[in-house]
């Protein structure tokens, strides 16, 4: 007889288990392992438990280059976490159909249209995504040239580069290609110039082929900066991350395309030469004037459509990309934050300051962000057999013709 | 005149002995587990993996029937077509496998110095996985890496081991041979140990030089052992080059490096299209299928040998 009330009391216990447990949130990114990231999540979560009584959240930090491969697993088995960091452009939009709308709670952020599909935005952007090119100033003076006057057009830089090679000391660009990161940034550095909005839509939707004067350049200036020995020799065996932007930090190089995003470039490259020691500009594209430095939303938080509670997903995904918890994730890792009402006045420096001008000066879009996943892998390997001059520039236009049709 | 017959006594059954049904049952019973392992993490994906291939879904689940579609279109895929050629070139380096550590198992056996050393050396490499090889190697041979720098120091110019299409499969293949020869080593030794030495001392006695007894008496007697060694190399390197294809190469440059399972890894993790991953995988399955079934022909040979 005693163990009907000891069956009640377990059962009980059971369900308020299991009513616990069904309120906590699980969220997959590749940061929350990152020390510096630590207060943002801390802030978040605590914001987060206060404003929702009962419910809890788990951050589950995952390796970045499977990332994409164990999300899809999971979401294909439906078993997917309830609020979900996403690159933006292709990374999200392709996964769009497992996410929840959140154009309601847009308004406000810069880069949104990285994140947007069918008509909606899916993820809330937590920094907006850009490539610079940074240089070296005492490589320049050395050089002969002026430090404090960055190329603006193709023909500076092609009298840098040169006088860079003539010095003799180290290459014009530190180069990582091994994975062909190289080449996908080159897309962006060059079609940014020249792109308008029509051929955005037509590139996104893969009717923009590459035999187009606008994309056929990114080929063509990409195989005659290779030719003009531009790009560190060796570079197909060397990984850009990290080991092209190791080569920068050492002096080993005059440039590098590097990010604004949440990897802080400016910030990692000033702490190794010094502040003012790095300048900033937009890589000119030589059938273009002006050089519009690419940038759209970087990374961003969406909430998922298999969440048991969507309605708490959607309030977590609203305090991660807040103004309040965006500006600690600024200043602590000196990402650039979407959110445009976060005062970025504590994340001053030189370059940054430059590119932030370049920005508003001379705003870009980010056309690789955009290309199907699998015309972009194409390019990453014809980006390579270029560089080796192992493949000519008309073969390889041929070659990216087959892989966008294909697609 | 008659006969008499022994009427032989049909042989008693023994309680629980060999053929009752009891026993079969309780065979059957034990067998259950490992035939339930076998056909849920073999059978089953593989029927499911066929069925995906016939498919375009995405990995969301999204998509339809498109019959055959991925079969065609791995046949026109340069992509593919590549990861074959290159197939084709890493067997024709098959010798070399064998060859390698069959010589090195000789001579150890052979009672060169120090073979004890050699030995656990050759071996070494084994234990550590793809990654971590790969990753060493990717200092050693990149552009500036250190083979280069000693090449340097001697008056050679640098080589691109890893970033030119004519030197990255090579040296892809050079380092998954010097990570996995040491297994042939051990195999070729125990191989060796059945060789009886009285064969060859009588070689020896007759005249015969080292080279003699090595081609006319010791290798024929390892034939059955070249031959396994052969078609399990095989199978090693075609399912077991994945980790360092991504780690030293990512498959390129171009397509110089990609072998069909570092395509289907692409397909699946990066490109989202694992119908069609599942259609390379498919034809993946019937080469190694084809190489298995040739391994059980060879192995039910030499069972008469």
């Amino acid at each position: 007889m005693k163990t009907k009330p000891f069956l009640l009391a377990a059962t009980a216990i059971g369900l308020v288990g299991a009513a616990a447990q069904a309120q906590e949130l699980t969220v997959w990114d590749w940061k929350s392992g990152d020390p510096v990231t630590a207060d943002y999540y801390d802030s978040a979560k605590a914001a987060f438990e206060a404003a929702n009584p009962g419910a809890t959240v788990k951050f589950v930090v995952q390796p970045h280059d499977q990332y994409y491969t164990l999300l899809g697993t999971a979401l294909s088995s439906g078993k997917g976490p309830d609020v979900i960091l996403l690159h933006g452009g292709a990374q999200a939009q392709t996964r769009a159909d497992a996410l929840l709308p959140l154009t309601a709670m847009a308004d406000g952020f810069s880069g949104a249209e990285g994140f947007t599909a069918n008509g909606e935005v899916i993820a809330l952007p937590l920094t907006i995504q850009g490539f610079a090119v940074y240089y070296n100033r005492a490589l320049y003076e050395a050089a002969g040239l002026d430090p404090n006057k960055a190329p603006s057009n193709f023909a500076e830089l092609s009298t840098a580069c040169e006088a860079i090679a003539a010095k003799g000391e180290v290459p014009c660009f530190a180069l990582g290609n091994s994975q062909g990161f190289g080449g996908e940034f080159f897309i962006s550095q060059i079609a940014t110039s020249t792109f308008d909005d029509a051929d955005y839509t037509a590139w996104a939707a893969g009717e923009l082929a590459w035999t187009d004067p606008k994309v056929r350049a990114i080929a063509d200036q990409w195989a005659a900066a290779a030719e003009a020995g531009w790009f560190y020799e060796g570079a197909n065996s060397i990984a850009k991350f990290m080991d092209e932007y190791e080569m920068f930090m050492r002096g080993d190089a005059a440039h590098t395309v590097g990010l604004l995003s949440d990897v802080a470039h400016w910030k990692q490259f000033e702490e190794f030469h010094g502040e003012g020691g790095v300048g900033v500009f937009a890589y000119p594209n030589s059938d273009a004037e002006l050089a519009r430095l690419p940038f759209a939303g970087g990374i961003g938080w969406a909430a998922s459509n298999q969440s048991a509670h969507p309605e708490l997903a959607l309030s977590l995904v609203e305090i991660l990309a807040d103004a309040e918890r965006q500006a600690i994730f600024a200043v602590d890792t000196g990402a650039l934050p979407a959110n445009l009402a976060v005062d970025t006045s504590g994340l001053s420096s030189p370059a940054l300051a430059e590119a932030l001008a370049l920005m508003a000066a001379a705003p870009g879009g980010m056309p690789h962000s955009i290309l199907a996943p699998s015309v972009l892998e194409e390019w990453k390997r014809q980006s390579q057999l270029l560089l080796n001059g192992e493949t000519d520039v008309d073969a390889a236009i041929e070659a990216m013709e087959v892989a966008r049709n294909a697609n | 005149m008659t006969v008499k017959t022994h009427k032989t006594k049909p042989p008693r059954k023994r309680r629980g002995g060999f053929g009752s049904k009891q026993e079969q049952r309780f065979a059957y019973l034990m067998l259950l587990p490992a035939l339930a392992l076998v056909l849920i993490f073999r059978v089953i994906p593989l029927i499911w993996g066929f069925f995906l291939s016939l498919t375009n879904v995405d990995t969301l689940g999204n998509g339809d029937w498109v019959g055959f579609a991925n079969y065609a279109r791995a046949a026109n895929d340069p992509t593919f077509q590549d990861s074959l050629i290159n197939t084709v070139i890493l067997l024709a380096t098959l010798p070399i496998w064998v060859m390698l550590p069959m010589l090195l198992a000789i001579l150890i056996h052979q009672g060169v110095p120090g073979g004890k050393f050699y030995r656990a050396v050759y071996f070494f490499p084994a234990v550590l996985s793809s990654v971590i090889i790969g990753a060493i190697f990717s200092v050693v041979l990149r552009y500036d890496g250190s083979l280069n720098n000693m090449l340097g120091a001697v008056g050679i110019d640098a080589i691109d081991w890893l970033g030119s299409s004519s030197n990255a499969l090579g040296s892809l293949i050079a380092v998954q041979l010097w990570s996995t020869f040491g297994m042939g080593v051990l195999i070729f030794m125990s191989g060796l140990a059945t060789v009886p030495d009285d064969i060859i001392e009588a070689a020896r006695i007759d005249g015969a030089g080292f080279w003699q007894r090595l081609f006319l008496v010791i290798v024929p007697s390892l034939r059955p052992i070249i031959e396994f060694v052969a078609v399990v190399t095989t199978i090693g390197v075609l399912t077991s080059m994945f980790g360092l294809i991504y780690v030293l190469t990512g498959g390129g440059p171009g397509t110089s490096t990609t072998l069909p399972e570092f395509l289907i890894w692409l397909e699946q993790g990066k490109l989202n299209r694992p119908g069609y991953a599942a259609a390379i995988s498919m034809i993946l399955f019937v080469m190694m299928g084809g190489i298995a079934w040739m391994q059980v022909r060879i192995m039910s040979r030499n069972t008469n040998l």
